[in-house]
């Protein structure tokens, strides 16, 4: 897959709501050098569907899981693609990311187009607490089903230390 | 381009179902935990809710609070079995964040364990799969042939499992010229079995009968919910990391993704047979990798930064986001970290495993198949596995009663008689 192939079919699908590109290029072999390229996108939230289902239509891509961060006023999601599959040196990575803001931490669904991704968004809700909206499945999947807090965020840290302590005592042992 | 719609509705939400029955969350294949619940119409298996997350021990958050070498020996405590598949994928994210350079004898030299560790992962499939067949023999042969490489990995690192070999900029240990006629040693014995391995598998009429088109999966299912590894490839998908997009000692190499095809020439099933099948051809695969990793391994320093503390002091002027991948035994894994300048630990780290991939693809692998093959078809995700305790049965009274590990093998192992008598 030609990596500036990708770039260019997303800029003029997506025109100007592309807010951020670039293309990394890694040198791999220790005989005859090749090249391998990472491509990262920037996109709003209100184009991520969009995006992806541009990708999945064009590009066959394959999801390998959703990374996040928190920002401080916002949380990062990094959704990592992988398309080309098939081939020997065919496939280039492709991160989509977007930034919730987290007066509103809302994101839409990409399970309607790629029915993968429910493992890696439930994940998203029940750490970040973001509201994955039109997800087929929003209970907890890793954490236990009645837990409230969401371990990832730095904000909500002394909750889930709290917490951590709760169960330890429950457990009767040493903190 | 292949149909994208998929149901994965559990069933028709077990408004027909006579039984539900919940398995685990001690779990009945993996000696892991995780909750099956199982929706039956008599003996069919009609809906499947799969809840994992029993054994989460955090070990992102922690990871996320220690120095990056703290961080890298974690990373080894992931998983048992790919014990060097989550450091490889951690090195190289690290390395692309902070543009440390891997010298080409540490490249080699990792490929060499991580293949090393692909052939026992899979040698310990196999033999759990044929003990939840019932063929125990089969399980006491391939565990035999197992030691041959544990041992091999022990001399080669000083551990049979957590071998400590990957370090940001190179690996740990050499592996010195006096060290390879024991890996010869080892890759000829295999090369002898190899044969013997696939005729007990897939030359066997109650193997055969007990795995052909149970727990398949279809080409667009798998692509669908983003199955990953031999689950994927078993399908019919050629998709392996060391083929798509190279990195090590795989980028001098001509490696090409492993499907049923290359067995028989048949289109793939994805079912248990089909699973088994991209195992064992596998193990060929990575008998040829680590030949040709020590015929051409490349002469050279085995780390760009030896002092444990400049390592870290460069570490901390890093400043950038990074993905590491690697084709474990069992699929992809992805880890991606983000490392800020200045900081000892890391910003963001995610690890992907590839049960996370490959747990969706359990609901259709299941679907229309019986109570009895609940344990070869759980099994088939994934390598690791050990024991079964105790199913919960619950009927539509609200009456219970507890079947215990044996039980359900004999069930497992009364179909094969079944079968075998037909």
């Amino acid at each position: 897959m030609n990596p500036d192939t990708i770039l260019s079919s997303f800029k003029s699908a997506l025109g100007g709501k592309v807010l951020e590109d670039r293309k990394i290029e890694r040198t791999v072999g220790t005989k005859t050098p090749r090249s391998v390229y990472d491509l990262w996108l920037v996109v709003d939230r209100d184009t991520l569907h969009a995006a992806v289902e541009h990708l999945v239509a064009e590009f066959n891509p394959h999801l390998s899981v959703i990374s996040g961060e928190d920002i401080g006023d916002g949380v990062a999601l990094n959704y990592h693609f992988t398309s080309g599959w098939g081939e020997q040196y065919g496939e280039v990575t492709f991160s989509i990311r977007c930034v919730v803001p987290k007066s509103d931490l809302r994101i839409p669904t990409i399970c309607d187009i790629l029915p993968g991704a429910q493992t890696a968004e439930r994940e998203k809700k029940e750490f970040y607490g973001i509201e994955v909206v039109g997800i087929p499945d929003d209970r907890n999947l890793f954490l236990p089903e009645d837990m409230t807090i969401h371990p990832w965020r730095n904000d909500l840290e002394e909750e889930t230390k709290k917490s951590v302590k709760r169960l330890v005592k429950w457990e009767e042992r040493d903190a | 381009m292949h149909n994208r719609s998929i149901n994965l509705e559990i069933g028709d939400g077990g408004k027909n179902a006579c039984y539900t029955i919940p398995i685990g969350p001690t779990h009945p294949a993996l000696k892991e935990p995780i909750r099956f619940l199982f929706d039956l119409e008599g003996e069919q298996i009609v809906g499947v809710d799969i809840k994992p997350g029993f054994a989460h021990r955090g070990i992102e958050y922690m990871g996320m609070r220690r120095n990056l070498i703290q961080t890298l020996y974690l990373s080894e405590r992931i998983c048992g079995i790919c014990s060097i598949s989550h450091p490889l994928a951690f090195t190289q994210a690290v390395e692309n964040a902070a543009g440390i350079e891997v010298p080409p004898r540490a490249q080699y030299i990792r490929t060499i364990i991580g293949e090393l560790e692909r052939i026992h992962s899979h040698l310990l499939w196999a033999g759990v799969g044929a003990h939840e067949l019932g063929f125990d023999t089969l399980l006491h042969l391939t565990w035999n042939v197992r030691e041959k490489c544990m041992d091999l990995l022990e001399q080669l690192t000083g551990n049979r499992v957590d071998y400590a070999i990957p370090i940001f900029g190179g690996v740990r240990r050499d592996i010195p010229a006096e060290k390879a006629p024991l890996a010869y040693q080892a890759l000829d014995y295999y090369k002898g079995l190899l044969q013997q391995m696939i005729d007990a598998f897939l030359h066997d009429k109650s193997v055969e009968m007990r795995t052909r088109n149970i727990g398949a999966l279809t080409y667009d299912d798998a692509v669908n919910l983003c199955a990953a590894g031999p689950v994927a490839r078993a399908a019919g998908v050629p998709k392996d990391v060391r083929q798509d997009m190279p990195y090590l000692a795989y980028a001098d190499m001509d490696i090409k993704a492993i499907t049923p095809a290359d067995y028989d020439g048949k289109e793939a099933v994805g079912d248990v047979f089909d699973n088994i099948v991209v195992r064992l051809l596998e193990v060929a695969q990575s008998i040829e990798i680590i030949e040709f990793c020590l015929e051409n391994l490349p002469e050279g320093e085995i780390t760009s930064i030896p002092k444990v503390p400049a390592l870290l002091a460069a570490l901390k002027k890093a400043d950038g986001e990074g993905i590491g991948r690697h084709e474990a035994p069992r699929g992809e894994v992805f880890h991606y970290v983000r490392l800020v300048e200045g900081q000892d630990e890391m910003a963001a780290w995610k690890v992907k495993a590839p049960t996370y991939s490959n747990l969706m693809s359990w609901v259709p692998k299941f679907m229309g198949d019986e109570v009895a093959d609940i344990p070869i078809i759980a099994a088939s995700i994934d390598p690791c596995m050990c024991c079964m305790d105790r199913v919960h049965i619950v009927d539509e009274k609200g009456q219970h009663s507890i079947r215990v590990k044996e039980e359900l093998i004999q069930l497992s192992r009364a179909k094969t008689r079944r079968m075998m008598t037909r």
